[in-house]
């Protein structure tokens, strides 16, 4: 039984800028008046997410739709404690496994093999645990004899395969994803879909963020729709990808009529 | 289905659980477009997200992972779960350590025993000189610049890699929950091992040039060796910190690192300094050096190195979580 609750989550981050990163800047800054002191202070306050609140539990397929920069990923790093809420609570339980990026312990310099042992010992489990489970994963990623190859010789979908297969060669309690995934091809997402329809029903969460709506129908029931780090709208997955829809039509609709007016 | 080996989630299962002050009301509806019959529309569309998000009573008991930020004692408990926990998971920073010095030295035949040569080499060259110039008998010089210059590397690196704790793992860091002193445990342990791969020089030295060890003198070197170890964790926190906010303090503290080797009586004796000795013995590097190059060539330590490192080592550790406890939640957004 897994779930996760947050509630009215907001993170907030300083983008340091250049002159605000300065350690000089800062000292001087905080010595002498006037100029200087607005250079230190001269960082932006960035709220990624502001009052998100929802509940996933056991058997979720939860899907965060949004314009680039809505904070779908701020939201993904919340959920995998990347990034902890600066406001607001969250409430999770189950072992939470991210799959961010697909560069995550993968080194581009050690083969397949190495980076199966790798990757799994950032998700705590013992290399001995992981020599067991490789044939597992070397199958699924149909990779072949590539795995004994540097990683640096990988394709990107190649690698996209070697990541979900080895985050994915135990049933994660939540399942945190973003879009890289679709760098796969039609076959290895199907393929990727069953497994994951597999552990949605052996009660996991799914997270997913993606641009894909296609890809998100078919693998979501649940979603959100975020914009500009705030919930437009949470419900059934079909209701959400409507609103996303007429978002982004009345976004550009606005947009062409302040051209139009200008 | 396999399920979650059990062993493999109770060791990341984060441990401790933090409680909620003050409540937070921010309205979820968003009017994007008041005014306009759309957005009126809208606003009755986007009026649901308050009903959809009710949230049921869920079970106490079953919950592991509560944030509830910003709460000062909430900090400090994060804090200290974050040391325990990263120390607790001791086989994956040991491993971690393992697998950076494979990969720093693939390729390479001679692996990490290239620092050894170059420490050989340096030793033997400023050796046979500096002997000369203090003019001091080799027997004497050389095991006190071997056993100096190899503690010297142990210290001076973890001063300098200190800067890149936080900085050179964004990748995990950005990417997977762990804890983040895990990372300056890992450091520190790597440390140790390039140390353990130069130490092979000192018995090598002392057997050319042969000293009555005293055997219960070596024995100084292990609270000797935890001291530095806890100021490299305490050290790489603290350095690691402030270098993933400020950009231009792991210049400043490597050109410091390479000034202080001068400054430090490593390849000079203290006592060249004659009256003025004791400003040498300020030195906390001095008193780092001291605690371990001492037993090592069967020289009583000197109480006042012990001092020395007793101070450093409770301000480092202090300073280090007072400003982990602080910031921590903050790394993430840093590196």
């Amino acid at each position: 039984m897994s779930f996760v609750r947050l509630e009215n989550v907001s993170v907030e981050f300083p983008i340091y800028q250049g002159s605000s990163r300065s350690l000089k800047k800062l000292l001087l800054a905080t010595s002498t008046r006037g100029n200087l002191a607005r250079d230190a202070r001269d960082r932006v306050n960035v709220r990624a997410l502001s009052g998100v609140s929802f509940e996933l539990r056991s058997g979720d397929r939860f899907a965060l739709v949004g314009a680039n920069g809505a904070g779908k990923t701020t939201l993904l790093k919340v959920l995998a404690g990347v990034f902890e809420p600066t406001d607001g609570r969250i409430i999770s339980h189950g072992h939470v496994t991210s799959l961010l990026d697909t560069s995550v312990g993968l080194n581009v310099d050690a083969t397949g093999y190495e980076n199966i042992i790798l990757r799994g010992m950032y998700m705590g489990m013992h290399p001995r645990e992981m020599a067991q489970r490789a044939p597992a994963i070397a199958e699924f990623t149909e990779l072949g004899d590539y795995l004994e190859m540097p990683v640096r010789t990988y394709s990107a979908g190649m690698m996209v395969r070697l990541a979900f297969a080895i985050s994915t060669c135990v049933a994660p309690d939540i399942l945190v994803m973003d879009e890289w995934v679709s760098a796969g091809d039609a076959r290895f997402l199907a393929k990727a879909q069953r497994r994951i329809e597999e552990f949605v029903r052996h009660s996991s969460i799914l997270v997913l963020a993606s641009h894909s709506l296609d890809l998100i129908e078919k693998w979501c029931s649940r979603g959100i729709l975020l914009h500009h780090g705030q919930m437009l709208r949470i419900g059934p997955i079909e209701e959400v990808i409507a609103s996303y829809r007429r978002l982004t039509e009345e976004l550009t609709a606005m947009e062409e009529a302040q051209a139009a007016a200008e | 289905m396999a399920a979650w080996d059990s062993t493999a989630k109770d060791r990341l299962a984060p441990k401790g659980r933090w409680t909620r002050r003050g409540g937070h009301a921010i309205a979820p509806t968003v009017a994007l477009f008041p005014g306009s019959d759309r957005g009126k529309r809208r606003d009755q569309e986007l009026g649901a997200v308050g009903q959809v998000t009710q949230f049921e009573a869920i079970s106490e008991p079953g919950t592991d992972r509560i944030f509830d930020f910003p709460a000062p004692s909430t900090r400090v408990r994060c804090a200290v779960a974050d040391i325990c926990d990263g120390f607790g998971q001791s086989w994956l920073w040991m491993r971690l350590a393992h697998q950076d010095l494979r990969l720093r030295y693939r390729g390479s035949i001679l692996g990490p025993f290239w620092q050894t040569i170059t420490t050989v080499i340096l030793i033997s060259s400023m050796g046979v000189i500096y002997a000369k110039l203090f003019r001091v008998e080799l027997h004497d010089y050389l095991p006190m610049l071997t056993v100096g210059l190899i503690s010297w590397v142990f210290v001076s690196g973890m001063i300098t890699e200190g800067c890149g704790t936080f900085d050179s793992e964004r990748n995990i860091i950005q990417q997977v929950k762990l804890p983040l002193s895990l990372h300056a445990y890992r450091l520190v342990y790597r440390n140790v091992l390039v140390l353990a791969h130069s130490f092979v020089i000192i018995p090598i030295v002392l057997i050319i040039f042969p000293h009555p060890i005293a055997w219960i003198r070596l024995l100084e070197i292990v609270p000797g060796m935890l001291l530095l170890m806890i100021n490299g964790v305490a050290v790489s926190i603290l350095l690691g910190m402030v270098c993933a906010r400020f950009r231009d303090v792991p210049p400043i503290v490597a050109s410091i690192v390479q000034v202080v080797f001068f400054l430090t009586p490593i390849f000079w004796p203290p006592t060249a300094l004659g009256k003025n000795a004791w400003w040498a013995l300020l030195n906390p590097l001095y008193a780092a050096i001291d605690v371990v190059r001492a037993p090592l060539l069967g020289i009583p330590t000197s109480p006042h190195s012990w001092t020395i490192m007793a101070i450093v080592t409770g301000i480092n550790c202090v300073a280090a979580f007072m400003f982990f406890s602080r910031f921590r939640a903050r790394i993430a957004f840093w590196v």
